[in-house]
């Protein structure tokens, strides 16, 4: 089954798009791990949901809303989330911009995400990306990824 | 799931320790003038490693530090900044300040704050100083230096294949950390590969499914590209090959007979398994090790130790067999005990360590002991990968530095002293270790002032060590300084002079089995020779019978053995008994009566004196005959029954006999103060 999907995406969004290419230039410093040394307390919820009443063209829009942490310890509540927002028909936002700390496997869930939402045809859109969740994207060469094709 | 880190913070603590070694050991280069690129280098993975481990286990304060750390070592790095001596001082400090935070953190003790919050306000102030490029580090720096756009070469650097093992994100091993630090070390060109990404339906976040293709640009050495990978390695593909080939001679290549296929699959990794590449990394020697516990070790020779001695148990029962199979056998059994010496000294070996170990400690002591007394010294190290049995290596640093400590203060003149002596005005210390006839032998030499003779001698007069009728042999006198309270200091200081020490080291050093000697010319210097077995496990021993019991004599321990004769015995007013030997009075020591068993002699003209020496005292061991001498491996008495005064361990011999291992210090102690003999009555049966 999984083979399956598999084959379907590489078919449906083409290996262009799961192979990404980027170039990361030399940094001299590590600001993520300064963030995260600098904002131990990180923020419990994961995900923040939507507090906004949606507009009511918009009910089938799905709002996807990163939290302040995005990691392999809030994984599960992060693809809970997504599969919420996933179970709407769409077109969907991400807002990343609360994003203080993040790690792969939270980029590995919103990469996922977008490549579900490229094989379904269905676009999505980022309303905002914190820097960290920025640089990260850009150190894993995931950028690529993350854009739905105009 | 959640994943439970603590699991790996034993690992973590380990590794940053020893990192924080070769970072010291690097900034003890600096500090010496080698300033170079590379020295740098290893110095800020160092830091950076700690940081990024502290960090994915949440010590938040270690990882705080350590950013700021990081960040100084990063402009020194890009030659921003010059190394300077004061520098390298809060350098040094502040790797020691890394060290007790782990520790704290190791022990979930309280962190010193005040402390570290003071060496980052230095550290601050250093980054806010303004700058002075040093151009030699920064010509050299392998991160920062990129081709020429009109170099013909390709551009070096690394290519690198990075597939994450299934238990990688689970082990706390985040690719985009290791990504984050390839990018500090050169232009990182980054090809993700996500096919593997099933749909979010089917994906267990806990295991990462992106493939990387990377090009990390820059003349950067191939170990600092293995070092961002070094917790991941197990659990990842890894292939690493130069951009545009490998040269001729490649970095990984080992200097030994497994070089050849070593260079193999450094050279063309696209032809070998992408496993190949650890593989590679493991032939070299510093990468081919396992951390094993020293406890699954000590099984393993006390096995080896179990098997020594069934072997010799075979051998006693086959030695009186006739016949031709009994001919065979004892052959096949020769073969066996060939065959065991060779397991037995394999597995011994394991346990072995260059004494670098403990020697690494000595240029920062070296270096601080003499800025802080104002006196130049340079210290010279020679045979630092003699190899030492652990036990043994542990229990010698502390007497080791007590040493270096007193060449330090006491040996080594002050610069304008040596300058009227006609000496340079910079002082050496040399700690050399050699093996020498089946012990290791390490001397702590100085080219100070050595020891005055008449200041000792009088000092122990004073003291009633000594009384005024008794003339000293030159070596006698020398070896007062190891009586207890002993000091010729004339002042008191932190460092020395409390006289609390040398006894120590002294005894320290027989409680290892080994021996120590001075060599002192007065006003050229001083040399402390130690001597120490190889191993704590096994002891060359002389077999002494007592009546129906075997003692083992630490052969180390026995000065001779002599045949009484009734005119040099003399009964003092206690009870007891000296023997004359030339020109002392040497107590007699009755083993019968020390052990309450029964001797077959009890005049001592029947039996055999032994002449035992240990902290400087003699005394004579009556016992009924000697046997012979051999090898015995070490039980220990503590492990399996309860410490007794006067017995170091128990072996088995040939015969499938207990022999009782004579602790000599304990012996002399137990006869001097038989009231405290704390004699071990063992349960009955």
């Amino acid at each position: 089954m999984k083979d399956t999907r598999k084959k379907s995406r590489s078919k449906a969004a083409g290996s262009h798009r799961v192979r990404a290419v980027a170039a990361v230039p030399a940094v001299a410093a590590v600001p993520a791990v300064a963030t995260a040394v600098a904002a131990p307390a990180v923020v419990a919820a994961a995900v923040i949901p939507a507090t906004q009443p949606a507009p009511a063209t918009a009910q089938r829009l799905g709002r996807v809303i990163l939290g302040t942490s995005c990691t392999i310890q809030e994984a599960e509540a992060v693809r809970a989330h997504l599969l919420s927002q996933a179970a709407l028909p769409g077109p969907y936002e991400i807002d990343g911009g609360s994003v203080e700390l993040v790690d792969t496997a939270g980029i590995q869930l919103i990469v996922a995400f977008a490549l579900d939402c490229l094989e379904k045809g269905v676009a999505y859109k980022w309303t905002g990306r914190s820097a960290t969740l920025e640089k990260a994207i850009e150190l894993l060469g995931v950028s690529p990824l993350l854009e739905y094709p105009a | 799931m959640t994943l439970d880190l603590t699991q790996f913070h034993e690992i973590f603590f380990e590794e940053s320790f020893e990192a924080l070694d070769s970072m010291e050991a690097a900034l003890l280069k600096l500090s010496a003038g080698e300033v170079d690129a590379e020295l740098i280098n290893t110095i800020f993975r160092v830091a950076h490693s700690i940081k990024g481990g502290a960090a994915t286990f949440a010590f938040n304060e270690v990882a705080g530090f350590t950013h700021v750390l990081e960040t100084l070592l990063d402009q020194l790095r890009a030659g921003k900044r010059q190394v300077r001596p004061d520098i390298v001082d809060v350098l040094l400090r502040s790797g020691d300040a890394m060290r007790g935070m782990l520790s704290a953190t190791q022990r979930k003790d309280a962190i010193d704050t005040a402390g570290v919050a003071k060496l980052r306000a230095e550290l601050d102030r250093i980054m806010g100083e303004s700058g002075t490029a040093a151009a030699p580090v920064a010509a050299a720096s392998p991160a920062k230096t990129h081709a020429a756009p009109d170099a013909p070469a390709p551009t070096p650097g690394w290519r690198i294949r990075f597939v994450p093992g299934p238990d990688l994100l689970r082990h706390g091993n985040d690719p985009l950390r290791i990504l984050r630090e390839l990018s500090t070390l050169g232009h990182l060109k980054v090809s993700v590969d996500a096919g593997g990404i099933p749909p979010l339906t089917d994906l267990d976040p806990e295991v990462c499914r992106l493939r990387w293709n990377l090009e990390v640009e820059g003349e950067i050495e191939r170990s600092a590209v293995h070092a961002v990978f070094e917790w991941a390695e197990s659990e990842c593909e890894l292939t690493i090959e130069r951009i545009g080939g490998e040269p001729s001679a490649p970095a990984v290549a080992a200097p030994s007979e497994s070089a050849a296929p070593v260079a193999a699959a450094a050279a063309a990794p696209e032809a070998v398994p992408p496993k190949a590449e650890v593989a590679a990394r493991n032939a070299n020697p510093d990468g081919g090790s396992i951390r094993v516990s020293i406890e699954k070790i000590d099984e393993l020779l006390n096995s080896v130790g179990e098997l020594v001695i069934t072997q010799s148990v075979l051998s006693q029962l086959a030695a009186p067999l006739e016949g031709r199979e009994a001919g065979e056998l004892r052959s096949a059994l020769a073969q066996l005990e060939r065959h065991m010496r060779a397991l037995q000294e394999s597995v011994m070996r394991v346990r072995m360590l260059p004494i670098s170990f403990v020697f690494n400690r000595f240029p920062r002591l070296v270096r601080d002991l003499g800025q802080r007394l104002g006196k130049k010294i340079e210290l010279k190290v020679t045979g630092d990968t003699t190899e030492l049995d652990k036990t043994v290596l542990e229990k010698i640093g502390d007497p080791l530095v007590h040493l270096v400590r007193n060449s330090i203060d006491h040996g080594i003149e002050m610069p304008d002293v040596r300058l009227a002596a006609g000496k340079s005005e910079h002082g050496t210390i040399s700690l050399h270790a050699y093996h020498k006839g089946g012990n290791v032998i390490v001397e702590v030499s100085d080219d100070g002032g050595g020891l005055r003779k008449d200041k000792i001698l009088r000092k122990a007069l004073e003291r009633g060590l000594v009384t005024n009728d008794v003339e000293l042999s030159e070596e006698r006198i020398l070896n007062l300084i190891f009586a207890p309270g002993f000091s010729t200091a004339d002042v008191v200081s932190d460092v020395s002079g409390r006289g609390v020490g040398m006894d120590v080291v002294r005894r320290n050093i027989n409680e290892l089995g080994g021996h120590i000697q001075i060599f002192s010319t007065e006003g050229k210097g001083s040399t402390i020779r130690i001597r120490l077995p190889l191993t704590l496990a096994i002891l060359d021993g002389q077999l002494a019978r007592v009546g129906k019991e075997v003692y083992v004599v630490p052969i180390v321990s026995i000065v001779e053995t002599i045949q009484v004769t009734r005119e040099r015995v003399c009964a003092v007013a206690s009870g007891g008994q000296v023997f004359r030997l030339r020109d002392d009075y040497l107590p007699i020591v009755r083993l019968h009566a020390l052990f309450d068993i029964e001797p077959d002699h009890h005049d001592l003209l029947d039996g055999l004196l032994m002449i035992v020496e240990a902290d400087g005292k003699r005394v004579g061991l009556f016992v009924d005959e000697l046997m012979s001498q051999q090898q015995v491996v070490i039980k220990s008495l503590e492990t399996n029954f309860k410490q007794v005064t006067g017995l170091a361990g128990a072996t088995m011999l040939g015969d499938g006999r207990v022999a009782l291992i004579l602790d000599i210090p304990g012996v002399i102690t137990r006869f001097q103060a038989p009231e405290e003999r704390g004699v071990a009555k063992p349960q009955a049966a």
